[in-house]
């Protein structure tokens, strides 16, 4: 602390970084920050030596351009209206350039202070579009405001230089400056121009890359998918390996055709993934046929009988599982329909809460219904899940 | 099986499938060709004049307009020349827009390649003695097409856009899995009566011009 060694290596020297928090670039803080010197003698010193040639200028350029932003998250604070003030200043050389009428010897008087106006304008629009618009305390309205002015600036002296005697008493550098400020309105929205020029082409990276993806489901269409239902085929249908060929290609074909998924899952969904996922658990196969309008969502009641309807068939019966699902206007249908041995609900003995209470009470709580019974023909079970329609008060069927 | 033999001609692209499914199909099936493409398919059938075309819905082939499908295509152009013979289509996609394409050309039936060796040998006897094959996803697309869900009923027996009570309840059973015993065992009708039932609704199926069926094929270019 009080005693430092002769050797700076003990003395912590803050990186040469812009703060993030600045008055318009950072330079000149960051630059004192790690040169341990104070702010105003590093503005002195850039201000002198601009005098000098332009050389502070260029450094400060130099560094404006290679050195980074400390770092941190937030977007850079400018205290300064550099916009306003580039604007601001551009009336100093267009100030010179109207008072100048100048006698016409090696070109007139007012063509380098028009230019420079032009320049500046040009540069608080480019500054106020690039580098003011990720600040929230400026934002949109501000670069809005500021385009405004600088095309209507723009404008003004183009119409001057070609409308005013200038054009006449000296047409090329009157051309020029007019050129230049017409040029300069294109500039002036050049940041808008880039970046809508950046979303096209991102917005046509995306296109390609969804055209390679339908074209690669295509492939994998004719390819892998049929390959796993050969498989399936040859290895019979409660095999291991039928299973996880079915699981596979369920889940390729749901990347494949899908699309995104819909975070609030219709029932219909929900049941499909719930096939998938018992197919891998269990040796089972289970098929899904939806029908009608899907107004039962995933999260609800019928959705939790189902699922436990389908786990017990799997668990119990496995071999083929048949799920038909009919949402019709009054009603949705649910059947779950397995070919094992089969039991009765009453054959169950009154501890075995699983069919009883998870199925049968689950929904009749629900406002719905539930049946469990043998299948056709008395082969397997089937259990069958009828919830009414909501009502406009939402839940009236309840008891 | 007791059944004759029935000769069937097997189209895929996929030379592992059709060696596959050869393999597993009942000795009462006698496969007498097979193709890989649309030109390929027209020529054996023309040649072979098989009882059953068992055909893939994607197949590649020069002539195949935008949005059909090869498989409707074969159909299209096969089923002119030899009217004895029965197209059952079988593919890996359970699309309703694949379906209803070739079930529109003239397909007779519709089956996934999921299905074991035995199901497709059933499938095949079946079409082959002119009855419909209908897969409990095609029995749900049906449904879903002609409004049964939503309680529209034909009440003339001719009506073509809608789904009579009895092949409504038909069609249901299907969809949850029986096999058409099952359903004439619950129904308390023959199974014979079943089949004229899907039949009944295939016909419909091919022939009308029910809102979501030809929305479905425009939207698609499949008609």
């Amino acid at each position: 602390m009080s005693t430092a060694p002769a050797a700076g290596d003990d003395r912590i020297v803050p990186r040469l970084a812009r703060p993030r928090d600045c008055v318009a670039t950072g330079v000149a803080a960051g630059l004192a920050g790690h040169l341990g010197w104070p702010v105003v003698l590093v503005r002195l010193g850039f201000a002198l030596t601009s005098l000098v040639g332009g050389a502070g200028l260029l450094l400060y350029l130099w560094l404006w351009a290679l050195t980074p932003w400390q770092p941190g998250e937030s977007a850079p604070k400018r205290r300064a209206p550099v916009a306003w003030i580039l604007l601001a200043a551009a009336a100093v050389p267009l100030g010179v350039a109207a008072v100048s009428g100048g006698p016409p010897t090696g070109g007139p008087a007012w063509f380098w202070p028009a230019l420079a106006g032009v320049g500046l304008i040009v540069a608080a629009a480019a500054w106020a579009g690039f580098l003011d618009r990720p600040d929230a305390d400026r934002g949109p309205r501000h670069e809005f405001a500021v385009r405004i002015v600088a095309t209507i600036a723009l404008a003004v002296i183009a119409f001057v230089i070609v409308f005013g005697p200038a054009a006449a008493e000296a047409p090329r550098p009157a051309f020029a400056v007019a050129l230049a400020a017409v040029a300069g309105i294109a500039l002036v929205y050049a940041p808008t121009l880039v970046t809508r020029w950046r979303e096209l082409s991102e917005e046509r990276t995306r296109r390609i890359r969804e055209e390679q993806r339908s074209e690669m489901a295509a492939h994998l269409h004719d390819s892998v998918l049929q390959t796993l239902a050969l498989i399936q085929n040859r290895a019979g249908a409660t095999s291991e390996v039928a299973r996880i060929a079915r699981a596979q290609e369920r889940e390729l074909r749901e990347w494949l055709f899908a699309g995104d998924a819909v975070p609030d899952r219709d029932l219909g969904a929900e049941l499909r993934e719930v096939a998938a996922v018992l197919e891998i658990e269990y040796p089972v196969s289970v098929d899904v046929v939806v029908v009608g309008e899907q107004r039962e969502r995933a999260s609800g009641e019928l959705a939790a009988a189902c699922r436990e309807a389908m786990l017990n068939a799997a668990r119990h019966a496995g071999g083929e599982v048949s799920v038909y699902v009919e949402g019709r206007p009054d009603a949705v249908e649910v059947f779950v329909r397995d070919r094992g041995t089969g039991f009765s609900l009453d054959e169950v003995p009154a501890d075995r809460l699983g069919v009883r209470q998870s199925i049968v009470g689950r929904m009749r709580r629900a406002g719905g219904e539930a049946e469990v019974g043998p299948g056709a023909g008395g082969v397997g079970t089937q259990v069958r899940l009828r919830m009414p329609a909501a009502g406009p008060g939402e839940g009236g069927t309840r008891g | 099986m007791a059944e004759a033999s029935v000769r069937v001609v097997v189209v895929d692209d996929h030379s592992i499938f059709r060696s596959g499914l050869k393999a597993d199909l009942d000795a009462s099936i006698d496969v007498v060709g097979e193709a890989h493409d649309v030109e390929s398919a027209l020529a054996v059938v023309a040649e072979t004049a098989p009882d059953v075309v068992l055909l893939d819905v994607h197949l590649p082939g020069l002539a195949v307009p935008a949005g059909s499908t090869g498989g409707a295509e074969v159909i299209r152009r096969a089923a002119p020349e030899l009217p004895a013979t029965r197209f059952l289509a079988l593919s890996v996609s359970d699309k309703a827009e694949d379906v209803v394409g070739v079930i529109r050309a003239g397909a007779r039936g519709y089956i996934t390649k999921g299905s074991s060796g035995g199901e497709v040998s059933r499938a095949v006897h079946a079409v082959a003695t002119g009855d419909a094959v209908f897969s409990p996803k095609l029995a749900g697309f049906v449904l879903d097409a002609f409004g049964a869900a939503v309680g529209e009923t034909a009440v003339a027996g001719d009506e073509l856009d809608r789904l009579s009570a009895r092949e409504q309840e038909v069609m249901r059973l299907i969809a949850r899995g029986y096999a058409y015993k099952e359903v004439a065992a619950e129904l308390f009708i023959s199974v014979k009566t079943v089949e004229t039932h899907v039949s009944a609704v295939l016909r419909k199926l091919q022939l009308s011009s029910r809102h979501e069926l030809t929305a479905w094929a425009t939207a698609r270019r499949l008609l």
